[in-house]
């Protein structure tokens, strides 16, 4: 029982700092707010561009094998089992010249050529989808020391491209991180600062709880309370802002940005909620927590 | 030589070879050795930097001893854990010049301010506070709020905020320095009614007419050191002091 009276005191207390200092309380909402916003957007690029480059990814993870005209079929399957035993090889498919064959002359752009075909010039081709994208280096690799493979044209690997895009994912990981440090750093300092303020405004009452026997975690806590309320307003706040104007961006940049495969992903959004409510809260707990240690003495 | 009444009472309060050096490097007390017996009603005179204020902030551990050892009502201040200091708060009722009641709440909730921290249940409260407000003679005015009452009221509302822990030692840091003569007097009736329900009264003032009419226990501090401990005593020396120690 007499928990719970601490705890409804401390609720009423933490709603009171909220209230009693609404302007200093309102303007870190707002700040944090915006500072969530930006958070969120960044977030949502960074989930549009991991479809994007996750959609190259797929493409650029599947490295071809040629395999040279007369290499026996024992010495495939060799190869096929050792490649299948690999932990960054996630499946392997065997393409007969045959089916490369079939597959070539399926395509109504290549019937000129099919006719003027004497036998089947084709290679037989082993398809070898990696893990990550990381991976496909060492596959081609490997396949270029195969005795098997068509040394006129060993793999389809695309070396400068998965560089590339291996450099870029790193540089985006970075620079999120990067911002989002920035942003959580700003974000706790403005917390701190609504705390202080809201530690000035109650100084009275806090030296008079002190001196009336009141525990540190009871003087403490609704300061923390209020950090952690101004965190998940904010983030609720942000959350709003961004579910509202997700699919008109998605929309509009879709039709800019063609060459990129943007799209609307509404589970996202939930995904979403749960880091800013996360962030958010962690934010507001962190900042009152860092001002009260540094202003709150018992 | 001791006062008779710390020969039958075991003392609530007890410095022992006191001093306490600020780190500005003032010297605000030096070697203070004190016992206040259970019941006792001590006044502390002295100018202003004599070293009073700093006493009644090692009492509630406000400030630490830099030297020696301070004990209330049984428990060793200057070691005290800082989980123990609420403990330690609630068995001492204190009173300050500035009243320190909260303006936006009536006489009745600041008193029931102090034991809502406590965690008191909605019944004790009720009770304890109805009781400390009586004890002052506060009880119609208790939905008045600090504005609606006089200096005295206001004082007495804070006297009823500290006994509402039923403490054995209120200590009162110039209770009546901001009121007139007529409500320091109502203030010090309330403080001595407190005294002869048997709590320790240990009151820092500078009011020369109160201590000279009460004629209590005068402890006299100068310069941080006591200087004169006095019983039935007046505010300034007589021409024959009764020394209590050498």
């Amino acid at each position: 029982m007499r928990l719970l009276r601490y705890s409804l005191f401390v609720l009423d207390a933490a709603w009171q700092n909220f209230w009693r200092n609404a302007a200093a309380s309102v303007t870190a909402l707002l700040s944090i707010g915006l500072i969530l916003v930006l958070a969120g957007t960044g977030l949502l690029l960074g989930h549009a561009l991991a479809q994007v480059l996750g959609s190259y990814g797929r493409q650029v993870s599947v490295i071809t094998i040629g395999v040279a005209d007369g290499t026996p079929l024992a010495s495939v399957a060799d190869f096929e089992a050792q490649l299948r035993q690999r932990p960054d090889v996630a499946s392997v498919r065997f393409l007969t010249k045959q089916q490369e064959l079939r597959q070539f002359a399926s395509d109504p752009r290549n019937q000129a050529i099919v006719q003027q075909l004497v036998g089947n010039p084709i290679p037989a081709r082993i398809q070898v989808q990696v893990r990550s994208l990381a991976d496909v280096a060492r596959i081609d690799a490997l396949a270029r020391t195969w005795p098997g493979v068509d040394q006129s044209d060993p793999t389809d690997y695309q070396g400068q491209l998965v560089d590339n895009m291996l450099r870029l994912e790193r540089w985006l990981d970075l620079g999120g991180l990067g911002l989002l440090a920035v942003l959580a750093v700003v974000s706790v300092v403005i917390v701190m600062n609504a705390i202080r303020s809201a530690v000035y405004h109650r100084r009275r009452e806090i030296e008079i709880m002190k001196l009336v026997g009141g525990t540190e975690w009871l003087v403490r806590a609704p300061f923390l309370l209020e950090g952690l309320l101004t965190g998940l307003l904010a983030a609720a706040l942000a959350q709003a802002v961004l579910a509202l104007a997700y699919h008109p961006f998605v929309e509009h940049f879709s039709s800019a940005l063609f060459f990129l495969p943007l799209t609307y992903d509404p589970r996202f959004l939930d995904t979403l909620a749960v880091e800013l409510l996360t962030g958010g809260a962690v934010l507001g707990v962190l900042g009152s927590y860092v001002a009260v240690r540094r202003h709150v003495r018992v | 030589m001791l006062i008779r009444s710390e020969l039958v009472s075991p003392p609530i309060v007890s410095l022992d070879h006191v001093w306490k050096r600020y780190p500005n490097g003032t010297q605000a007390l030096s070697d203070i050795c004190l016992r206040i017996p259970g019941g006792d009603f001590v006044f502390l005179v002295g100018p202003s930097g004599a070293g009073k204020s700093t006493l009644v902030r090692l009492l509630i551990r406000e400030e630490r001893p830099s030297q020696g050892r301070v004990w209330v009502d049984g428990l060793e201040v200057g070691r005290l854990p800082r989980r123990q200091l609420p403990r330690l708060r609630r068995q001492v009722g204190l009173v300050f010049q500035d009243f320190k009641l909260l303006p936006r709440l009536s006489a009745v909730e600041n008193v029931a301010f102090a034991l809502r921290v406590s965690g008191e249940s909605r019944r004790t409260v009720r009770a304890r506070c109805r009781a400390a407000l009586e004890a002052v003679g506060l009880w119609e005015a208790r939905d008045r709020y600090p504005c609606e009452l006089s200096g005295g009221e206001q004082q007495r509302v804070a006297i009823a905020r500290a006994l509402v822990h039923g403490p054995r030692l209120l200590v009162a840091d110039e209770p009546t320095g901001n009121l007139d003569p007529a409500t320091a007097w109502e203030v010090m009736q309330a403080l001595l009614a407190i005294n002869a329900a048997g709590t320790t009264v240990l009151m820092a003032t500078h009011n020369r007419d109160i201590v000279d009419l009460m004629r209590r226990r005068v402890v006299a501090l100068d310069r941080g050191r006591v200087v004169r401990d006095q019983r039935a005593g007046r505010y300034d020396a007589a021409p024959q002091v009764f020394a209590l120690r050498s």
